[in-house]
């Protein structure tokens, strides 16, 4: 076994050679280096932070943000070893097909290829998460308890699987969990405290040359590499494009000013409906994880592609949370209800519900540089964050959609608690799940990288993760970036060989 | 034992036959009387009239015109006869759903709690 290399021990000045540079020691990063681990490619992983939480290093994330109101920069995210699946919650599920097509009614959508593309790669990413096997939406086979009966419609009853959990808690912390497996990679060394300060283009800004490295004790090297991954995640990666501005005084990849923009995150809203069961309690895999044929699972309420497809709607994953007592109209709306459908609601249970919406695509959710350095003299990003009306509309309108099936069942009804623009911002919180500031597109006036995420006219710079989503879906994006990820690593064997 | 006096025996009587009517006839005698209104017809299809009422008013603040004979009459229509519950079904099904204060219920009996509301 290798062990990892400090890089705050490296003598300044030091030139390192390798085939491939991986930028960036998260879950993508760590998973592109296992895919090439019986390559003859000779890499180097180099990543920001050690084998645990750093003050000094997380500061270096720092930044501002104006407009909706968001995380923090350095909040919302890790910087070490197995980046942000230090603090992910381990919700698994991969994209529809719908999520990867252009749709005339959405402006941006779509990406450069079909599902099928990664979807060969979801077992390997499934299998990096931990998260069982593949079981899905076929859980209901094996689950105890019936599932809510919805009347024929545009949402269904679908499951999330989990990453490996810990003592019932944590999910699969890639750096911690992989650490071993790297150091058994033969021609891979790991750096860690390596920050990569620069991308520095030929003169012809037609290829990478060389990256400049820092470290926080004031250390510099180089790594002249034949190819390299940027796989920061999606606010880190944007930062080190527009920050390596000495040749192209935009930025790298960032001719026509796409480099920063459409950032996305899924926004949680809370308490968005009071959902009523006149049967009484739900079957508990709706409200909490449950063990299900080798998998752990939670079921929610996703809207089916072909109602997508129908009306216009953006993708969303609502669960049911916890209990609650309704007030005198609501009680009042049941009995009224109850009765009129002929059931019996005497046992009825209410319950809280909560949801992760999909956003559409937006040039203005963007990131740009500031002013102000960190401690390695990069500069500081500023986030300019923003929702539209629409998005929740989107999400209202499935909401909508749901309350009608329950009712066509007579198996329960539904109150919209969130109406205005200021009622949805109130209990706003988000997923942490940064994606699309270099996305993904085959011509470069609409996107930073091409099909097989090389930045469009730098053929030996890739940009890798979540950051080159093009559109979103709802789906917990890390599974995803994995399944990404892999088809990169296949990309990249051919391209060294 | 002493036998009750005639007097004890016509008090005793008296509450007895008080007590037999206010079984049988209380419930009706003490129900809330409601002023008759032009839509009497369809608000005895509601369950609690003062509840339903109380969701009617809620319906009315989200609704800005409401012509209460114009409803009526097509409430009748849309009824026709037919089980309340069928046709509740059948707005459902049918998306003819309506909100009152975020509660989404079924077109049809959104429009009576509304009439109830008016009439009270």
């Amino acid at each position: 076994m290798r062990a990892f290399i400090d890089a705050r021990t490296v003598p300044s000045g030091t030139l390192l050679q390798p085939d491939l540079a991986i930028i960036g020691g998260g879950p993508v990063g760590i998973s592109l280096a296992l895919a090439l681990a019986n390559s003859p490619i000779r890499m180097v992983l180099l990543e920001s932070g050690g084998m645990s939480f750093d003050a000094k290093t997380q500061a270096l994330y720092r930044g501002s943000k104006t407009g909706t109101p968001y995380l923090s920069l350095e909040g919302s995210r890790l910087r070490y070893l197995g980046g942000s699946t230090n603090h992910w919650g381990g919700w698994c599920r991969p994209l529809d097909e719908i999520d990867f097509e252009p749709r005339s009614w959405l402006p941006h959508s779509g990406w450069p290829f079909a599902r099928k593309e990664i979807a060969r790669f979801f077992p390997h990413a499934q299998s990096l998460c931990e998260a069982g096997p593949a079981i899905y939406d076929r859980a209901g086979l094996w689950a105890d308890g019936a599932p809510i009966a919805l009347g024929e419609g545009g949402v269904a009853t679908r499951w999330f699987q989990f990453s490996k959990t810990r003592g019932g808690v944590l999910p699969t912390h890639f750096g911690e969990r992989y650490a071993d497996d790297l150091k058994r990679i033969p021609r891979l060394g790991v750096y860690l405290h390596a920050n990569v300060t620069g991308l520095r283009l030929t003169q012809d800004a037609a290829r990478l040359d060389h990256l400049d490295v820092a470290t926080l004790n004031g250390r510099h090297f180089t790594v002249k590499p034949k190819i390299a991954v940027v796989a920061l995640g999606a606010i880190e990666s944007a930062r080190l494009l527009l920050a390596s501005n000495d040749v192209m005084a935009t930025g790298v990849g960032n001719a026509h000013d796409l480099v920063g923009r459409f950032f996305a995150d899924h926004p949680i809203p809370r308490d968005t409906a009071t959902l009523v069961v006149f049967g009484g309690a739900v079957a508990p895999y709706y409200t909490d994880v449950q063990t299900i044929h080798g998998a752990v699972m939670r079921a929610g309420f996703i809207p089916s592609e072909s109602y997508r497809r129908a009306q216009a709607a953006m993708d969303s994953s609502t669960t049911i949370e916890n209990k609650v007592e309704l007030d005198d109209l609501g009680k009042a709306a049941l009995a009224a209800t109850a009765a009129a459908l002929g059931v019996d609601a005497s046992n009825a249970q209410a319950y809280s519900l909560g949801c992760g919406m999909e956003i559409a695509p937006d040039p203005e959710r963007r990131l740009t540089l500031e002013g102000e350095r960190d401690a390695l003299g990069m500069p500081r990003l500023k986030l300019a964050m923003r929702i539209a009306d629409s998005d929740f509309a989107h999400f209202r309108d499935t909401l909508k959609e749901l309350a009608r099936q329950l009712l066509a069942a007579r198996s329960g009804m539904l109150r919209l608690n969130l109406k205005t623009r200021e009622e949805w911002l109130a209990g706003l919180d988000w997923g942490n799940h940064h994606m699309g500031t270099a996305r993904m597109h085959v011509d470069p006036r609409q996107g930073v990288v091409d099909a097989n995420s090389a930045v469009h006219g730098i053929s030996n710079l890739f940009v890798a993760g979540s950051a080159v989503f093009p559109t979103y879906g709802a789906a917990n994006p890390t599974m995803n970036l994995l399944a990404l990820t892999l088809r990169l690593a296949e990309h990249l064997r051919v391209v060294l060989r | 034992m002493k036998l009750p006096t005639r007097r004890q025996a016509v008090i005793g009587g008296g509450l007895l036959a008080v007590a037999a009517v206010a079984a049988l006839e209380g419930p009706r005698l003490l129900r809330k009387r409601y002023a008759p209104s032009p839509y009497d017809d369809l608000l005895r299809l509601l369950d609690d009239r003062d509840a339903d009422a109380q969701l009617g008013e809620a319906v009315l603040a989200d609704r800005g015109d409401f012509d209460a004979d114009a409803v009526a009459e097509e409430l009748r229509a849309r009824l026709a006869g037919r089980p309340l519950s069928d046709v509740m079904r059948e707005d459902a099904q049918q998306g003819r759903v309506t909100e009152a204060d975020g509660w989404v219920l079924p077109e049809t009996l959104a429009l009576l709690c509304a009439l109830a509301a008016k009439a009270s």
